[in-house]
């Protein structure tokens, strides 16, 4: 059954690859991108997942602006607490952004960005009296409430069982038979893998993603010996293995390869090079020195639009990215030497920046309104700070939305009632009252209102996210 | 082998937690230059004493378990900085490889390195950081999820072995911990009562700032009030110590590191047996001192295993070799060396296996990362393998190989590069099947598939006398790169 499934996958990506040298001629950069609008299906659409590794603080990322509301976070985050005047406020919300996102202030002045509250892995919607009911067994219980590794997979998996193998972006990819699994530019990370196949990894601009000894040069395609070489290789791969971990690993090979044939070129190409998109360079100037995108996040999104832009080469009417950045595990040190700057500071800047260029860039392409960027993250972080200026593992948090097709200048959800020991915090006695707040709003149907734009029927939504169907007739939030 | 010949003494010592002027260390007159953060702060000077540990020193099963006791306890460069702190770490480790898991997890948790990478130095009772607290549960002892004694999930699902109060609990135990004595700043240290930043020693007990409260532990254990931060401690080490999951839990993850990734529940069960018996014995020898969580017994009990042995190992059987074991498997097998610093952030990076500097403490990859494609086997190894490193895992070859690896580079103290060398398999280049028999046997301890043998020799002779003038020197290197190539090398059974 593995062994048939694989050979599926690989067959249905060796087709493409096949055809890719039939019509467009492979390998050469001038032919895979060209000029003006890119080749596309006119129903194009992509989803960008960013995951904050970590746990990202969402109360210090979108804070309330209200007096009331303002004074409650104060009186708590004390010197985590960032001065009202510093946020960037989010028009007549009630809302303001951590200063560091103030790159987003004008894509929330387009109405192309969404914050949405207090979001987290819930089995169905769950009061605070049904959560202390439950015993820690119940599927009201989300498996591992708080720990990295087991929130990090029910985020990416949409499920509230930690024991699940496949990530919600990879089933997704299987469910609407996308032309590509995911494809990552941030590492194996679980969102992309499919009972099928793994996420295809893709390395940054610049990067050789291909084996020397397979190499096109003439010197080796005339040399007998050296094509006897690439012909071993190539012909090692394609024997049955006497070992399952061997045979997956011959078949990963073997799909290497053929995305390497495929891809190598386009992956390679940096800023400003031969190949490169002006609309794309120009957008992310701001984070563009000496040729190169700037390390981290900048260079993953950059990396993506351009693998976005050339959709003739990568093909396929629908493709679901993945990118990553780490570090947001504040326990200490969250803030530096005032609460402006320091290591969250840092991170939100970071996000906040390569995240308006993306959009910009886009834009630029006329392709906003088909392309979806989103964050997810381990976990909020406790709304009490600790003994070491930083905040400890939550659950419900809050996340940003991005594109042209965003109903922007709203904000989603409910946020937190800002009262420990309160209606969504977990805690009733005094040990436990740090602010871990339980989600208004699932996973489920975050990743369905994405999924259900991307173009995933009802159906298919009950297949990719098998808990969708707890929340009635909510199943999605209204933010596309 | 005594300890000694392996112990780390590369990078330099302590005056970075002895600086008494407000100037930064590296801008300090008698420190500064190009190499002051690499050889005072980072973790690259290990990476010189781990890759040459790894391909030169005799006592190889030392390394083997240190590493990977290096990735379950594990620490980083990324978030701790510090070359001496770092290097007392992992000495730690190695002097502690055969001993006991409890003095693994005693000196650890007493480690000012973790202490600062998880928070538990200076952890004040007041509102005591969770960090440590929590993965001393979930990484270094018992997990999250209700194990029976084989290993496997009680009931067959997740039942969870704590909740946030225990968490809590835990993290009040072991406040009251501050760094050893000696570190010195120009502003002063806080908070009153610590000790200043310093990583030459465990950490010491500060009271004041140790709770006072009864916190109920794990197994009926319970913390009394008013005990003392070391009577503490060992309260809590026993607790995890005596859990029923800590013998399964951690000694399957020894297996996956160094023989399978997904071992039988009987083999785990054995394991774990030798884990709680303190003693294993085999082929008339015994191995381990008798006490509950000896390193001895269990790493014996991992390695002379029936399903560890045996010429036919099951379809399941094997692990991906991870980047750091494929590069010295390699260098080993074709008589190499290395002095690590190619290995570090070069191919270290590329392979996303850096030693010393994992993302995080959740290490390089998991140990339940899904093999792609399978409804059941994991592959920790895997959790790091892709389209983009299957590739560069034959551009390592290549770099070995065709490129004549990494000479000996200014500034690295004894350095000699990253080399093999090939000479001595020209003796049977004229014979393609000897040669590639040869190679195979020192890469996977066999001959190679019929299949894959006939192809690699049928490469090998396509040089002759007529195509170069070198011909035995390129059919060595044409056997060794498709043999190392092959899944029978890269995934080890």
């Amino acid at each position: 059954m593995k062994a048939r499934a694989m050979t599926m996958n690989r067959r249905h990506w060796l087709k493409l690859a096949g055809l890719m040298g039939a019509t467009a001629g492979a390998g050469t950069i001038g032919n895979l991108l060209l000029p003006g609008a890119p080749a596309r299906a006119a129903d194009y659409k992509a989803l960008v997942c960013i995951f904050l590794y970590g746990g990202n603080d969402g109360l210090n990322t979108v804070v309330p602006t209200d007096a009331t509301r303002y004074g409650q976070y104060s009186a708590v985050r004390k010197t985590l607490a960032l001065p009202q005047a510093s946020l960037v406020g989010l028009g007549s919300s009630g809302y303001g952004l951590h200063p560091s996102l103030a790159a987003l202030a004008p894509v929330w002045a387009e109405g192309r960005l969404a914050p949405v509250f207090n979001v987290g892995p819930l089995f169905q919607p769950t009061t605070k009296a049904q959560f202390r009911a439950a015993p820690e067994s119940s599927d009201l219980v989300p498996d591992n409430l708080f720990s990295h590794s087991d929130q990090q997979v029910l985020w990416e998996s949409g499920s509230t069982d930690a024991l699940t193998r496949t990530g919600w972006g990879g089933r997704a990819a299987q469910a609407l038979a996308t032309a590509n699994p995911v494809i990552s530019v941030g590492g194996n990370g679980r969102f992309g893998l499919s009972a099928l196949s793994a996420p295809l990894v893709l390395p940054e601009p610049g990067a050789t993603f291909g084996a020397y000894e397979l190499g096109t040069d003439s010197w080796r395609t005339s040399y007998a010996p050296l094509v006897a070489r690439a012909a071993a290789l190539r012909g090692i791969y394609s024997e049955a293995q006497d070992n399952d971990l061997a045979e997956v690993y011959a078949g990963m090979q073997r799909d290497a390869f053929a995305m390497s044939d495929r891809l190598a070129a386009l992956i390679k190409v940096k800023p400003g090079q031969a190949g490169s998109v002006a609309a794309i360079d120009n957008a992310f100037a701001p984070l563009i020195a000496n040729g190169d995108v700037a390390d981290g996040l900048p260079r993953q999104l950059y990396q993506i639009a351009k693998l976005i832009a050339g959709n003739a080469t990568v093909q396929g009417n629908r493709q679901i990215f993945f990118a990553q950045l780490g570090g947001f595990d504040t326990h200490a040190n969250q803030i530096g030497g005032s609460v402006l700057v320091g290591n969250h500071a840092n991170l939100l800047k970071e996000v906040g920046d390569s995240l308006a260029c993306f959009h910009n860039a886009m834009k630029a392409m006329a392709l906003a309104d088909a392309v979806t960027a989103f964050t997810q993250s381990d976990f909020g972080r406790t709304f009490t700070p600790n003994n070491s200026s930083g905040t400890d593992h939550a659950w419900g948090n809050q996340h940003l939305v991005v594109g042209g097709a965003v109903k922007g200048g709203l904000t989603y959800g409910t946020y937190p009632t800002l009262a420990l020991g309160g209606p969504d915090d977990v805690g009733v006695d005094s040990w436990e009252l740090q602010g871990r707040w339980i989600p208004t709003s699932s996973v489920d149907q975050y990743a369905a209102t994405l999924l259900s734009w991307f173009g995933a029927t009802d159906a298919q939504l009950d297949t990719v996210l098998p808990n969708l169907r707890n929340f009635g007739s909510a199943r999605t939030l209204g933010f596309l | 082998m005594g300890i000694s010949a392996s112990r780390y003494t590369a990078g330099n010592g302590d005056a970075i937690h002895k600086n008494t002027s407000n100037t930064f260390f590296c801008d300090l007159p008698a420190y500064a230059g190009a190499n002051c953060w690499r050889d005072w702060f980072s973790s690259q000077p290990m990476t010189w004493d781990f890759y040459r540990n790894a391909t030169q020193n005799a006592d190889q099963l030392r390394q083997r378990v240190a590493f990977a006791l290096q990735q379950i306890v594990v620490v980083n460069n990324l978030d701790v900085e510090g070359t001496y702190g770092l290097r007392n770490y992992h000495n730690t480790l190695l002097d502690n490889a055969f001993t006991n898991y409890r003095q693994v997890l005693k000196k650890v948790t007493l480690s000012p390195v973790m202490g600062d990478f998880l928070n538990n130095a200076n952890n004040d009772k007041a509102a005591p950081n969770e960090n440590y607290a929590r993965e001393l549960l979930q990484l270094f002892s018992i997990g999250t999820c209700e194990l029976n004694a084989d290993g496997s999930l009680k009931g067959g699902t997740c039942s969870p072995t704590y909740n946030n109060e225990t968490v809590r609990n835990y993290a009040y135990a072991m406040t009251g911990w501050t760094y050893p004595a000696g570190g010195t700043t120009a502003y002063g240290c806080w908070p009153t009562g610590a000790n200043c930043q310093y990583y030459g020693g465990d950490m010491v007990p500060v009271t004041r700032y140790h709770d006072t409260s009864v916190r109920p532990l794990l197994g009926g254990v319970s913390k009394p009030a008013n005990s003392t931060p070391a009577t503490a401690l060992e309260l809590v080490l026993d607790s995890v110590m005596q859990h029923p999951n800590t013998a399964p839990f951690i000694g399957k993850q020894l297996i996956q590191h160094l023989v399978s990734s997904n071992p039988s529940p009987a083999y785990v069960q054995r394991v774990a047996a030798a884990f709680i018996a303190g003693s294993y014995s085999a082929e008339g020898r015994t191995f381990g001192a008798g006490t509950r969580g000896d390193l001895a017994a269990t790493v014996a009990a991992v390695l002379l295993d029936a399903e560890a042995r045996g010429d036919t190992p099951a379809r399941r059987a094997g692990k991906l070799r991870e980047p750091t074991l494929m590069f010295t498997g390699v260098l080993r097998a074709l008589n190499g060396r290395s002095d690590g610093e190619a290995l570090a952030w070069w191919w270290g990076e590329v392979l996303r296996q850096h030693v010393f500097r994992p993302p995080s403490v959740f290490n390089f990859y998991p140990p339940d990362y899904p093999v792609p494609g399978s409804a059941t086997m994991v592959g920790p190894q895997f959790g790091i393998h892709n389209a983009n490193s299957a590739l560069e895992r034959l551009n390592f070859l290549t770099y070995l190989l065709y490129w004549g690896g990494s000479t000996a580079e200014a500034g690295v103290p004894g350095a000699f590069g990253t080399t093999v060398n090939t000479v001595p398999f020209e003796a049977d280049a004229a014979d393609a099947a000897k040669l590639v028999d040869r190679l195979s046997v020192l890469a996977t301890g066999a001959a190679l598939p019929s299949t894959t043998r006939t192809r690699i020799i049928t490469a090998v002779e396509a040089f002759n006398a007529s195509s170069s003038s070198t011909w035995q020197s390129e059919r060595v290197k044409q056997a060794a790169y498709l043999v190392f190539a092959t899944p029978a090398f890269q995934v080890q059974r």
